[in-house]
């Protein structure tokens, strides 16, 4: 057993290193940032300018102000965006390895390639949750920027919807380091993120998928009060699931293609 | 008194690809203290050999057994015992060469403090100072391939596999992995190498064995002269004598 955690950490401390020195990861934490807040604040203004096809866009998040909108805009923009980084970021923990070749350096080694993946998601996560705070601090900085602080204390608790959106949208995305795997590469998980993000968004606007757990982060994003707290606990099953799935593909992967 | 296992035992090795290729029954062994050579030109098989030998693909019938254990429930301790080369080697574009090596250390099982030595003792045997702190993206593709065999070789692995480990070296580069290749087999190691020509390395093996189609078609004498020559005299007739029957 401690052989085993002794091994979980070094593949850890492994795939984070990686993780850390890439370009890839940090470039999507950026462009995550960025694009969310730079929508976000487009559509305020254009908003606030009585742009009409805006507010028609907006729906129902037209009829409110504040902190309110600007997170109600962020959710929106996040459970579609966000799902795309995230996509992508899985597909290249997991798909690199097939593309660069580095996954036959992963074979006959005292760790288990299962311990590998799950290290991958592992990492994964706390990045993910890194992403999910610099989120929450990025819509606040531009909260009190619009003046929102002032104007509407009592809505900066609407805040706490970001990181929980973010984290659940993370959660969601994990199906494409599974994919990845699976197409040994990088492409058939970005696929897989692409499907989700329809799919997820398309029974969203339709109403319809409370209680699927692809779709219920983004009908949350869309309407917070149609979801109810259970709803959004049966999303853990995708990650647990698919990360099941992933470290039994890893188990018994082959360099046969 | 009872000898000690086989560094590397294949037996009647089968793995068939569509279309025909693979590795159509092999034996093969490698000793402690041996350093055994597979020649054969692209296409023969020998890097799908390999890639049995290590678990990166499952026979369809046949057994491996590295140091005795069969390679199907090998563990840790079997494993830490294994330093290849197959394919890529453990050689991260985003990190630079010191970094690589230190994670192949602590991968093949090194503590912390045994990894920095290791690590060490690596650059210093493949020339790999000036290297040390550069990403390896920016290294040539000879550097990169020396960063993957000091991977390889610095956890003193008592089996070695090496997939044409001189392909992209220089001649310094081939003189320091046939040092360090003799010196570890003086050590007990039991050392594999292919080559699709016969280099360097291949001319320092205790046994050279010939692989065609997917099969070992027989051995060449490391000592003797006019190598190619035998070489290819066997390869020929061995594809005559496919070609008739």
């Amino acid at each position: 057993m401690n052989g085993a955690l002794n091994g979980f950490g070094v593949a850890l401390e492994f795939e984070a290193r990686k993780a850390a020195a890439s370009r890839v990861m940090v470039s999507i934490t950026v462009l995550l940032l960025a694009g969310v807040a730079a929508i976000a604040l487009g559509m305020l203004l254009a908003a606030a300018s009585g742009q009409e096809q805006v507010l028609a866009k907006l729906g129902p998040l037209a009829e409110l102000d504040g902190w309110e909108r600007l997170v109600g805009v962020v959710a929106q923009v996040t459970a579609a965006g966000g799902l795309g980084a995230f996509g992508v970021a899985l597909s290249w923990m997991f798909g690199r390895e097939f593309a660069d070749g580095t996954v036959s350096a992963l074979f006959a080694l005292p760790i288990s390639r299962p311990t590998f993946a799950l290290a991958k998601l592992a990492v994964y996560g706390v990045w993910a949750v890194g992403v999910a705070v610099l989120l929450t601090v990025v819509v606040a900085v531009l909260g009190f920027a619009m003046g929102f602080g002032a104007t509407d204390a009592a809505g900066v608790g609407a805040l706490a919807r970001v990181p929980l959106l973010a984290v659940l949208t993370a959660l969601i995305a994990v199906p494409a380091a599974w994919a990845a795997t699976i197409g040994r590469g990088l492409l058939s998980g970005i696929g897989v993120t692409v499907v989700i993000m329809i799919v997820a968004q398309v029974l969203a606007v339709a109403d319809f998928g409370t209680w699927l757990p692809i779709v219920a982060p983004a009908l949350w994003a869309i309407a917070p009060e149609s979801v109810p707290a259970a709803a959004l606990l049966t999303v853990p099953s995708v990650p647990l699931a698919f990360g099941a799935l992933c470290a039994l593909a890893w188990s018994r992967l082959q360099l046969d293609r | 008194m009872k000898e000690p296992a086989a560094r590397i035992d294949a037996c009647a090795l089968v793995r068939q690809f569509p279309g025909g290729a693979g590795i159509h029954g092999i034996d093969l062994t490698v000793a402690p203290g041996e350093v055994h050579a597979i020649v054969g030109l692209n296409g023969a098989g020998k890097t799908t050999l390999m890639r049995l030998l290590l678990g990166m693909l499952r026979p369809d019938r046949g057994v491996v057994r590295i140091g005795g254990v069969d390679v199907r429930r090998a563990g840790p301790e079997t494993w830490r015992g294994v330093g290849h080369l197959v394919d890529h080697p453990l050689a991260y574009p985003e990190l630079d060469a010191r970094a690589n090596l230190r994670a192949a250390a602590r991968l093949h099982g090194l503590g912390r403090r045994e990894a920095v030595a290791a690590v060490d003792a690596g650059i210093a045997e493949f020339d790999l100072a000036r290297y040390a702190a550069v990403r390896t993206s920016r290294l040539s593709l000879g550097n990169r391939q020396r960063v993957g065999l000091a991977a390889a070789l610095l956890h003193g692995a008592q089996t070695i596999v090496l997939d044409e480990p001189t392909s992209a070296l220089d001649p310094a580069g081939v003189i320091l992995l046939r040092e360090s290749l003799m010196r570890r087999a003086r050590g007990g190691a039991g050392v594999l190498v292919s080559s699709h020509h016969l280099d360097e390395v291949a001319r320092i093996a205790d046994r050279i064995t010939i692989i065609n189609d997917g099969r070992a078609i027989g051995t060449l004498d490391p000592a003797g002269a006019e190598l190619e020559r035998a070489f290819f005299a066997a390869v020929h007739a061995d594809d005559r004598a496919r070609s008739a029957a």
